[in-house]
């Protein structure tokens, strides 16, 4: 039986999009599989372990500054070395996620990992990069509330006698809503999923929620008004130009 | 040379290196520069909290040296990065530093070069130049070429350019 590893690059501790994205497209997967999280350089020991009876590994990471997140870098050099010690050909995929709309700028992330295959005697099987993978965390959040809403309006009809059917297609309707936004996102990954039960190049492929970007924009910006708000009230130099204190201490400069 | 004693006043027209050949190797560059950066590798990597936009504006949430980065790179209108190549990016010590200084934009967002970025929190800059050193292949210069393109586009650099070179010691010498 062939075994899959599945690394969710993601540095945060819960609510990843990477991590959902691993688990989405780990159900999928037929074989052995083994979930594990890179987040500190203690991970990295418990991953290299598991690649040592692995054939496949899926990485599955948000980028950061148009590129692979600087914690995944160091543990990809010490990954080079041991498939080189250890004569491990594995097949990598890769799921990629950005905050933009566009899944394309996952592009040059794309290229890195290709990169990294080549240097370290590993197949790159290619993989999917989706533009505005932070509004699934969205999506997955509100679900969790409508259905929630929807059990508590059933409950309140039944004890009313009315049809309880009413807030089951209200909450149907809703699905589908999210459903259609995330449908390339859906076809892609079910896509890679059986391109890596096969052991199949999957190629590079790029999607995205499906809304026109300047509604997205929209949705952003709406998004982070209010987590400033909450987070630290108005207005707190949203836009300023701040600049460094006297004691920032990892720059030299030139003498006056 | 000061390291980090001095209240940075900005400059005319403020010239910043980064780089990763150690921090022996930032008095020579100051030579070329305003105020040079070293990047050391010795930095908690980003949480992806984004409280650097959300919480307290451009500072990041960890209080060690690269708290304020993003400000220090904010003021560069010229920005040269000196690099290792990895797999046709930075090394981990320069991308580390890059990863925590996000906070050069705001949480908004707007088009730029055609696709959805963050608006610039010190505005449009003017060239970003990188230097990489270390052995490299041509599917890596590719993919260098076109991480500098993305980046100057990403962090509002009107410029772009990039250089390679066999070893540290001859990038050191092209800043």
């Amino acid at each position: 039986m062939e075994k899959t590893v599945l690394v969710n690059c993601s540095p945060k501790k819960r609510l990843s999009v990477s991590g959902f994205l691993m688990k989405c497209a780990g159900v999928m997967l037929r074989g052995k599989k083994e979930y594990l999280h890179l987040r500190t350089p203690a991970d990295r020991k418990a991953i290299l372990h598991a690649l040592t009876d692995a054939q496949k590994i899926v990485f599955v990471m948000p980028l950061y500054v148009d590129s692979v997140p600087s914690h995944v870098l160091p543990f990809m050099k010490e990954m080079e070395n041991f498939c080189k010690e250890n004569g491990l050909g594995l097949k990598v995929y890769v799921i990629a996620n950005n905050g933009f709309i566009e899944g394309k700028q996952n592009e040059p992330l794309m290229q890195v990992m290709e990169n990294f295959c080549a240097r370290s005697g590993l197949t790159w099987c290619g993989g999917v990069g989706i533009g505005g993978g932070v509004m699934l965390n969205v999506e997955r959040i509100m679900l969790a509330v409508l259905f929630a809403r929807m059990l508590l309006n059933m409950l309140l009809s039944g004890v009313q006698g009315e049809s309880i059917l009413e807030p089951v297609r209200s909450f149907g309707i809703s699905l589908l809503e999210v459903l259609l936004l995330a449908c390339g996102i859906i076809a892609y990954t079910v896509r890679l999923a059986l391109h890596i039960n096969r052991g199949t190049d999957a190629g590079k492929r790029y999607t995205r929620i499906m809304l026109p970007s300047f509604i997205f924009i929209l949705f952003a910006d709406i998004f982070f008004t209010i987590i400033s708000i909450l987070q630290g009230g108005f207005f707190r130099g949203w836009f300023s130009r701040f600049q460094p204190d006297a004691h920032c201490g990892i720059i030299s400069v030139k003498e006056e | 040379m000061r390291h980090g004693q001095r209240l940075i006043r900005k400059r005319q027209t403020m010239k910043t290196i980064i780089h990763d050949l150690g921090k022996e190797q930032s008095g020579r560059l100051l030579a070329a520069a305003d105020q040079v950066v070293c990047a050391d590798g010795r930095y908690a990597p980003c949480q992806g909290c984004f409280k650097c936009w959300t919480k307290h504006p451009a500072a990041c949430e960890m209080r060690d040296a690269l708290h304020q980065s993003c400000r220090v790179l904010g003021m560069a209108d010229d920005l040269t990065i000196i690099t290792e190549n990895l797999y046709g990016g930075y090394s981990p010590a320069v991308k580390n530093l890059l990863d925590r200084s996000i906070g050069i934009s705001t949480p908004l967002s707007t088009y730029r070069g055609g696709q959805m970025h963050h608006t610039l929190r010190y505005g449009k800059r003017r060239r970003l130049h990188v230097i990489v050193y270390g052995e490299i292949s041509d599917a890596e210069m590719r993919t260098l070429t076109l991480m500098t393109e993305r980046n100057a586009v990403n962090m509002g650099f009107r410029e772009h350019s990039i250089a390679f070179c066999a070893d540290a010691e001859a990038a050191g010498g092209m800043a």
